[in-house]
């Protein structure tokens, strides 16, 4: 029997259904708006057709993919040693069946969440689009709701999910499978959809924007649709993937933890529920922020949408407090979560910091770009490498508050930093909605264009539009700070399965294993970023070349006589995305395998401790050089610097390529890596510990 | 089937069209199935305007419609020498079409403005293209350089139009010009400065300069004159651009 406070799981079961009653209930609130004139809703329907089509080809896959991950992780749960370096056999059948469960559910509970915020992104585009006609806070109403529906349908799958598992099952390593079946749904579809909008994105704008001169959204270039069809497989499902893979991974390592505790059994428990309870927490205070995000007729969205998330910081912070007085939890609880919440919310606007137009990086930026693209790429680059600075500092701070506080508090450090990142996620609910408001209000623009509407729409977009940009910098920030401190307490749980195991773990620089693993640790966040954005450029390669033939083989396209072809610029987008995850997927679930397996687990714990401190130096130079040279483009198309069309602007335009796919493919996809390899390493960790050639 | 006259700037010529002055522009910006592009602008001239230089009835009976059906897009009547040849007061509208082959109508005006500021930043365009930089006002600067009868430099007619030069026109070795799109910018700098300071009031920047332009870069519209006659054809603010010609405000980058 477990102990009462198994009761809170029930409560977070409650909040989980209620979280999904609202975001259905906002779903079917959005789907009641006017979806517009008949030619909007032409040009809504092609891009719904291919974002479908790409993700009924991705589930596909992943649904295969998942099955077979699903009998090998039933295979090697059901039949495992007895001792350390084989021997004898035993079966464990309900064990594997219940690992293979967890896993599946968890990359089905992850794919619902995406589809259901991508399912509401490209309905909600055409609506705002059309309320955009009428008004700005119409408009902003419309977007947040549909962005809404994911943040909240995500936390109430995740946190329904990990509850019923660990009910079923009374083990927290059960809904470390569930974790790991989100996570690499996550990283597969954060990766495809990323590899998808750039390629649109880059071959639309090379071959449209540069070779032959139309502006942005234009219907008549052929690679239009895919890129906004990448908008939503990219920025929504893939980014709603990605945050529901870091939110229930640090949960689960927190769980973990919580379960060697070294207290008495019912403390345990205890410790292992409080994450659930947090995340619980979190949607009742995000609840209380979507609700508040408003804005009035003449004023900005921007600060409609920070002061949400502030007020559920806030709220957060007191519900929280209220839960630790009254339930004799330890105090250290309390403030390591608000460290990590704070920590989240600094680096978020640190980030914004760099990726900004109103400070001196992208102005700069966009002032050396007058000399040429080469001094652009190193400038931006430069920037890119600093902008680690205050994210790595405010890791380490936070890591080194929160242990060091639990500690002080009578609980365990390492406990303490799982908390911290638990405390930096509950609030997804709140940070997905704005996050997912950004690409929906995008995308409402690019209807706007294309279905050519009044000018005022566009003028009513563009400022909704720039409230989004800031909003998806927080975010991004946000997500590669609280994957660091979830892996490292994943690394943490990794040691703490190992030694369960009856293995004593030493990470030491002087062991040439654990050396060795530090290297290849090291090497697999670049050459996965290396891959990634290979694919990008091959696929983009392709695709140019099919815009560039219809453009030549049918005048009547640019003169307006003669619609694109804009299903094969969406197919050759699709299929290119799909055949180019086989290698990045390899890497992520199969080489901290190949490495546990031969190398052992020291150099195992190794391997980690090389891909998450390269992992997070990647994720945050990459996303933050990209969103760079993206805004120092945009400051020049106000008219800065000479304006579109000078030799600035054609400088700025090679470094918002190159950063295209550095942001949005490779960058956003580092934190789902390493969260995949620490996971697998988890889940593997009792096999690897008995089974190994060194 | 009406017939059109249009004098296109770029290249000089006068050609005769069953196409509408906006198909026009989007047949001579991007729907050639010769692949030509690239920015257009022409003026559509009065359909009655005849000349003995020009070979007009033929090129009229030559225009006609495909034996498809589809309209006749272009008849060359004359590439050389055209705009001299020409009444400027059959010169209806001035259409400005955008790479992508977006098109704007600019009607002429009496009123027609001298400049404002010490110096002044021209970019000719027909019948030669250089970019130019002077101390007189586009007045002054037509008298100078077509009906001047001493001067050396001297043109039978001309269109031209005045480019933005920012904090340049009054302060040519201070003014900032960061944000100004024009390239070899210190060349810039450094011949309005003699200009300026020097006696020629007048000075070439650059001699083979593409006559395409930034629109947004235009300060106030187009001038055509030649020895007896001047048209002035303004340009629209930004504005009222964007608010009556968005498409054409975001083809042009404006």
């Amino acid at each position: 029997m477990m102990d009462n406070f198994t009761t809170w799981i029930y409560i977070a079961i409650a909040a989980g259904l209620l979280s999904m009653a609202v975001a259905l209930y906002l779903y079917f609130w959005v789907m009641k708006q006017d979806p517009g004139t008949e030619r909007a809703i032409e040009v809504a329907s092609w891009i719904k057709e291919g974002a479908n089509a790409y993700l009924v080809k991705l589930y596909r896959s992943l649904g295969i993919l998942s099955v077979i991950i699903g009998i090998i992780i039933a295979l090697v749960f059901s039949i495992q040693p007895e001792t350390a370096g084989g021997g004898a056999v035993t079966l464990h059948v309900r064990e594997g069946v219940i690992m293979a469960v967890a896993f599946v559910t968890g990359a089905v509970s992850s794919a619902i969440a995406g589809y259901l915020g991508m399912r509401v992104a490209v309905e909600a585009n055409v609506r705002t689009a059309t309320a955009a006609n009428f008004s700005l806070s119409k408009a902003f109403k419309l977007s947040f709701n549909a962005g809404a529906v994911l943040g909240l349908a995500m936390v109430g799958m995740a946190v329904i999910g990990m509850s019923m598992i660990y009910l079923w099952t009374s083990s927290a390593e059960a809904v470390l499978g569930f974790s790991f079946g989100a996570s690499t749904l996550a990283l597969l579809a954060k990766a495809g959809g990323g590899i998808y909008t750039k390629t649109a994105d880059i071959a639309a704008d090379l071959v449209g924007k540069v070779e032959v001169g139309i502006p942005e959204d234009d219907p008549r270039n052929p690679a239009v649709v895919a890129d906004n069809v990448g908008d939503n497989v990219g920025d929504v499902a893939g980014m709603g993937a990605d945050i529901f893979d870091s939110y229930v991974a640090s949960a689960v390592a927190v769980m973990l933890l919580g379960g060697s505790m070294g207290l008495t059994q019912a403390e345990n428990i205890k410790y292992t529920i409080i994450p659930l309870i947090l995340c619980m927490l979190g949607i009742f205070a995000s609840l209380i922020g979507i609700a508040l995000v408003r804005v009035k007729e003449g004023k900005k969205p921007g600060p409609a949408l920070n002061r949400g998330t502030v007020i559920t910081c806030i709220v957060y912070a007191v519900i929280l407090f209220a839960f630790v007085s009254l339930t004799g939890v330890y105090m250290g609880v309390f403030w390591a979560a608000l460290t990590g919440l704070i920590t989240g919310v600094i680096i978020g606007f640190t980030s914004d910091y760099f990726t900004n137009d109103n400070y001196r990086p992208v102005q700069e930026t966009s002032r050396v770009s007058t000399s040429g693209s080469a001094i652009t790429i190193i400038t931006g680059f430069s920037y890119g490498l600093i902008s680690i600075v205050p994210s790595i500092v405010g890791i380490a701070a936070a890591t080194l508050i929160s242990y060091n506080v639990a500690e002080a508090l009578g609980m365990s450090g390492i406990y303490g930093i799982g908390i911290s990142a638990v405390g930096m996620l509950s609030i997804s609910g709140m940070i997905v909605s704005a996050d997912a408001y950004g690409p929906i209000v995008d995308n409402a623009r690019g209807i706007a264009e294309m279905a050519e509407m009044d000018h005022e729409v566009i003028v009513r977009a563009d400022e909704l539009d720039s409230a989004g940009n800031t909003a998806k910098a927080i975010t991004k920030g946000f997500s590669i700070s609280a994957a660091a401190l979830t892996v490292l307490a994943l690394f943490a749980a990794y040691s703490e399965v190992v030694s369960a195991a009856g293995i004593e773990i030493t990470i030491s620089l002087r062991e040439p294993l654990v050396v060795a693993g530090v290297f290849l640790g090291a090497l697999t966040p670049p050459l996965f970023s290396a891959l990634t954005m290979l694919s990008v450029t091959h696929n983009a390669f392709d695709m140019i070349e099919e815009v560039r033939r219809q453009f030549r083989e049918e005048p009547g396209i640019l003169a307006g006589t003669h619609k694109p072809n804009y299903e094969r610029c969406v197919s050759l987008a699709a299929e290119g995305a799909l055949s180019s995850l086989i290698l990045p997927a390899f890497l992520a679930v199969g080489l901290p395998l190949l490495v546990g397996f031969i190398l052992g687990p020291n150099a195992l714990g190794g391997f980690l401790g090389g891909a998450i401190f390269t992992g997070v130096i990647f994720a945050l130079l990459m996303s933050n050089a990209g969103g760079l040279w993206d805004n120092a483009k945009k400051y020049i198309e106000t008219g800065k610097f000479g304006g579109p069309g000078s030799e600035a602007h054609k400088a700025a335009v090679v470094g918002d390529t190159v950063g295209d796919p550095f942001k949005d493919t490779a960058g956003p996809s580092l934190n789902t890596l390493i969260t995949v390899m620490s996971l697998v390493s988890s889940l593997f960790a009792p096999i690897i510990a008995l089974v190994h050639l060194f | 089937m009406a017939i059109h006259l249009y004098l296109s700037l770029l290249p000089e010529a006068l050609i005769a069209s069953m196409l509408s002055p906006e198909d026009f522009g989007t047949y001579y910006a991007v729907g050639s199935a010769k692949k030509s592009r690239g920015q257009a602008m022409f003026f559509e001239v009065d359909p009655n305007f005849r000349h003995p230089y020009f070979r007009m009835e033929e090129a009229i009976q030559r225009c006609v419609p495909h034996e498809d059906g589809s309209l006749k897009a272009s008849v060359y009547v004359s590439v050389y020498r055209v705009l001299e040849h020409m009444d400027l007061d059959a010169l209806m509208h001035l259409y400005l079409t955008t790479m992508d082959g977006r098109t704007l109508e600019l009607s002429p005006s009496n009123q027609i403005p001298n400049g404002t500021g010490n110096l002044h930043l021209y970019q000719e365009i027909v019948p030669v293209s250089p970019l130019v930089v002077s101390r007189l006002g586009p007045m002054e600067f037509i008298d100078q350089i077509v009906r001047n009868p001493v001067s050396l430099v001297k043109l039978p007619a001309i269109v031209f139009t005045e480019l933005l030069l920012g904090e340049l026109a009054e302060d040519p070795e201070m003014g900032l010009m960061e944000n100004l799109p024009y390239s070899n910018r210190d060349h810039l700098r450094q011949c309005l400065t003699d200009v300026k300071t020097k006696y020629a009031s007048t000075k070439m920047v650059d001699r083979t300069h593409s006559p395409d332009v930034h629109y947004r870069t235009i300060k106030n519209g187009f001038y055509v004159g030649n020895q007896e006659q001047l048209r002035y054809f303004p340009m629209p603010s930004p504005e009222e651009i964007r608010t009556n010609n968005y498409r054409w405000f975001r083809s042009a980058n404006m």
